[in-house]
């Protein structure tokens, strides 16, 4: 048998491949000072004050509550977690953080040790007990993290003295570096546990970590304020001693106060806007195409899209590169199956001549449609809304496609909250929608996919798929676990209760004062080697 | 006349205890679950009962709307369960200053702009000047305000570089950044309500110029500007000044839109967020206070009739 930790980190290493980062890769990349380097506290002189326009939604700073990324971005600078995401600009690999050495004792029991002397911002300290303390309030805190799940299999924390400890997991667990991470996983994020006693249901507004930047403040629709933490334990980091994350609603408005110097960055940057930006010499751009996918899903429990052939038929019938060039603008990739570009190992980077997925072609469509049981012109409601990252522009593009196939599809404009809640309740024909995913295929197919799934919208069910995606969780071998997850691809494909439509790109921009910003493709926005000239 | 008086207070009572029954019950009816939107995607049944229960939205809707009228007379606002902060300090102490900062600033500029441009409308009356300032004063009342504000940007902040993008600084802590700060909101803000005050001013002023009263003080010899600023524009102030109070709601709606295009953290930006956000409690607290201005602007227009006119006083 081989070693675990062998297949456990070529698994991570293999997670994310080649990108393409359209500029400023060659920004000397920061290599991580992992596995037993002596913390730093080297008091480095730390100047400047960054601001950035954030144009996403911020929910919460609590990062074991927290939905929504654009929190998370700005917690991956607050807080450290047992691991992180490192991107050499080729792959991505998941890396000890907080955690000084990782070992895998056997396949169901991870060892670390934790840099000495860390503090969280509070001077309390960062020990054994505080890591315990923070998986067991994501596992089975009260109120219940949602991202519990993740640590469902975690059956002991056991400290061996203040800097070591051992998980023991209940089997095998491909997801746990993902969900050890202190960003995109959320369930990894170490905060102080003094801290969330003392502010309970506020520690989302009064976040306390051990990262690079301490919180100051957060004023409602004004801006988020952090300072530099001049004690990080990563040597001569971070670099900028203040940042503003400016709250600002309207992204035309953000881009023209970075343009005319008002602020130095925003935190994301919609399609429309990036071809104006890249004519800007003023102007940076970092992103790609990242961990998500897009498709038209359909109700399969009620009629008209019960019918198997007639969900094949939707599925061919849509032109791609119409919708990724009227849609997308043309920076988007086409999405064949879920498994997105960033997950090394499992995505198939020939996968558009390989033959698997949806693709269109209108003369399968057709045969699928004549094998339908309803042969009339059937007519369906087709609900849409203002969703990132196409609005409403998918639904007006399909529409007259799928009027080839002889379905006439009713256009229904809703309003967000409405058309979220027809979603939940299931009051649908079809619709499309799009979903990121923690950088691994179990969170980016069993979840959505699932018999009974909580993000199952289409009442889709196949025990077999089940099957698969449940004996791939337990697979730590990478090309064994994309076979099974493969094969788990393709039963719901050829059901099609979804049509799968593109993988997008996120993006963020600087200003050229902007100097060092490290480029991690899961739209986080790590700023602690960043410097302002 | 305090008799009079009384009665106006009484009737806008009710008409503030209509207004908190129709906000309550606009967004009961209003689609989707507040829970379900604060939960996002992934949450358990656990999770949703013990949120609801939280937030009180498991009672009786008369005992809901009881509880938070009861709650709003005494500043006891709640906590928004978004932002967890104290409601009542959020919108008071945050949101309020900005936005009456800002529309002080767009009604004084309206004024100042308008009223002149009225007043020569109508002593130059089917004159170029009156047929171009018309002109401009209907331009003005028909320009999308959050259009306006973007080109506003795009050529003075952006271009030209004169003026901050967006933002708000307190004019009482910092005058001239302030100042600086407000006036391309106050600008994209005042825009429509400029068109208004000249059309409103001009036509009270050519009634007034045509009065006995205004002949014979030209006829006594008295200096043009006199007769205008003296004789005429004490006659034009309660028409103004009831179109002033009338259009605080204009104003007020407009404050949404201006606040979101250069983001300023006011009522108008505070309001769309948590009506995205089916804030029940911030809705409810945001539509009373800037129901309760509108209406108390106007009971104080009322009640300031007797002062502007003194026949009016004698009833």
């Amino acid at each position: 048998m081989q070693d675990h930790k062998a297949i456990l980190s070529k698994h991570v290493a293999a997670r994310l491949g080649r990108r393409s980062v359209l500029k400023g890769m060659g920004a000397g990349l920061f290599a991580a000072t992992t596995g037993g380097a002596l913390p730093g506290f080297a008091q480095v002189a730390q100047s400047g004050h960054m601001r950035i326009g954030a144009i996403t939604p911020i929910d919460t700073l609590d990062p074991h509550f927290t939905f929504r990324l654009g929190s998370v971005q700005i917690i991956s600078n607050i807080c450290n977690g047992l691991l992180k995401v490192v991107y050499d600009g080729e792959k991505v690999s998941f890396e000890p953080d907080l955690a000084a050495t990782w070992e895998l004792e056997d396949e169901k029991t991870h060892a670390f040790t934790l840099h000495p002397n860390v503090k969280f911002h509070d001077g309390t300290d960062c020990d054994a007990e505080a890591i315990k303390f923070n998986l067991m309030r994501v596992k089975s805190g009260t109120p219940a993290s949602p991202h519990a799940w993740k640590l469902a299999k975690l059956e002991e924390v056991e400290i061996i003295d203040p800097l070591t400890f051992k998980l023991h997991f209940s089997e095998p667990y491909a997801f746990l570096p993902v969900a050890l991470t202190g960003s995109i996983g959320r369930a990894g994020t170490i905060v102080s546990p003094t801290a969330v006693k003392k502010f309970g249901d506020d520690f989302g507004r009064n976040p306390v970590g051990t990262g690079p930047f301490k919180f100051v403040s957060w004023q409602q629709n004004d801006s988020i304020e952090l300072v530099a933490n001049t004690e990080y334990f990563q040597a001569g980091l971070p670099k900028l001693e203040r940042v503003s994350m400016m709250l600002i609603d309207e992204p035309s408005t953000a881009l023209a106060a970075l343009i005319s110097g008002q602020i130095d960055g925003m935190n994301d940057c919609p399609m429309q806007l990036t071809e104006q930006v890249r004519k800007m010499p003023n102007l940076q751009i970092f992103g790609g195409v990242e961990g998500n996918y897009t498709y038209v899903g359909m109700n399969t429990q009620k009629a008209p899209f019960d019918d198997v052939n007639l969900r094949r038929a939707v599925a061919y019938a849509i032109d791609r590169d119409a919708v990724l060039r009227q849609a997308y603008f043309g920076l988007a990739k086409q999405a064949y199956t879920p498994i997105s570009p960033p997950m090394t190992g499992f995505y198939d980077p020939a996968i558009a001549e390989s033959g698997r997925g949806h693709s269109f072609d209108l003369e399968k469509a057709k045969e699928f449609r004549a094998l339908a049981a309803n042969q009339d012109e059937i007519e369906v409601t087709y609900i849409m809304t203002e969703n990132p990252p196409a609005g409403t522009r998918v639904a007006q593009i399909v529409a007259p496609m799928l009027a080839q196939i002889g379905i006439k599809v009713k256009l229904e404009l809703l309003e967000n909250a409405a058309w979220t809640q027809r979603l939940q309740d299931r009051d649908f024909e079809m619709l499309d929608f799009f979903w990121t995913a923690d950088l691994d295929p179990d969170e980016t197919l069993f979840p959505e996919f699932k018999t009974g799934g909580s993000w199952n919208y289409w009442g889709w069910s196949n025990p077999e798929f089940d099957r698969l995606c449940t004996e791939a969780q337990v697979v730590l071998d990478v090309a064994e676990r994309s076979k099974l997850y493969n094969q788990a691809e393709d039963l719901m494909i050829a059901e099609a209760p979804v049509a799968m439509l593109a993988h997008f790109p996120l993006y963020k921009i600087f200003s050229n004062k902007v100097q060092g910003f490290n480029y991690v493709p899961c739209d986080l926005l790590n700023l602690d080697t960043v410097s302002l000239a | 006349m305090l008799a009079r008086a009384a009665a106006k207070v009484f009737q806008t009572l009710v008409v503030l205890i209509i207004v908190s029954i129709a906000s309550f019950s606009l967004l009961k009816l209003a689609p989707g679950d507040p829970v379900v939107i604060m939960l996002g995607t992934e949450y358990s049944q656990e999770s949703y009962d013990e949120l609801r229960a939280q937030l009180g939205l498991d009672r009786p809707v008369a005992v809901q709307y009881l509880r938070w009228l009861g709650d709003f007379v005494t500043g006891d606002w709640g906590n928004s369960y978004v932002a967890k902060t104290d409601i009542f300090s959020f919108v008071v102490q945050e949101a309020l200053p900005v936005t009456l900062t800002l529309t002080a600033c767009a009604i004084l500029l309206a004024i100042a702009v308008g009223v002149p441009l009225g007043v020569i409308s109508a002593v130059r009356k089917d004159s170029g000047w009156d047929v171009g300032i018309a002109a401009l004063a209907l331009t003005g009342t028909a320009f999308p305000s959050f259009f306006l504000g973007i080109v506003l940007i795009w050529f003075f902040a952006v271009k030209v570089g004169f003026f901050p993008v967006m933002g708000f600084v307190p004019p009482w802590e910092d005058f001239w950044s302030g100042m600086l700060h407000l006036v391309l909101p106050a600008a994209t803000l005042s825009t429509f309500f400029i068109g208004m005050i000249v059309r409103v001013t001009r036509a009270a002023m050519v009634e007034v110029l045509a009065q006995p009263y205004i002949t014979a003080a030209i006829a006594r010899g008295e200096p043009r500007r006199r007769v205008i600023w003296v004789h005429g524009f004490r006659n034009i102030l309660m028409p103004l000044v009831t179109v002033i109070g009338l259009q605080l709601g204009a104003i007020l709606q407009g404050a949404v839109l201006t606040e979101t295009v250069f983001s300023l953290p006011g009522l108008g930006q505070m309001l769309t967020g948590a009506v995205l956000g089916r804030e029940y409690v911030l809705v409810q607290a945001g539509v009373m206070l800037t129901a309760t201005l509108f209406i108390l602007v106007n009971l104080a227009v009322d009640l300031s009739y007797p002062f502007l006119d003194p026949r009016l006083r004698a009833r």
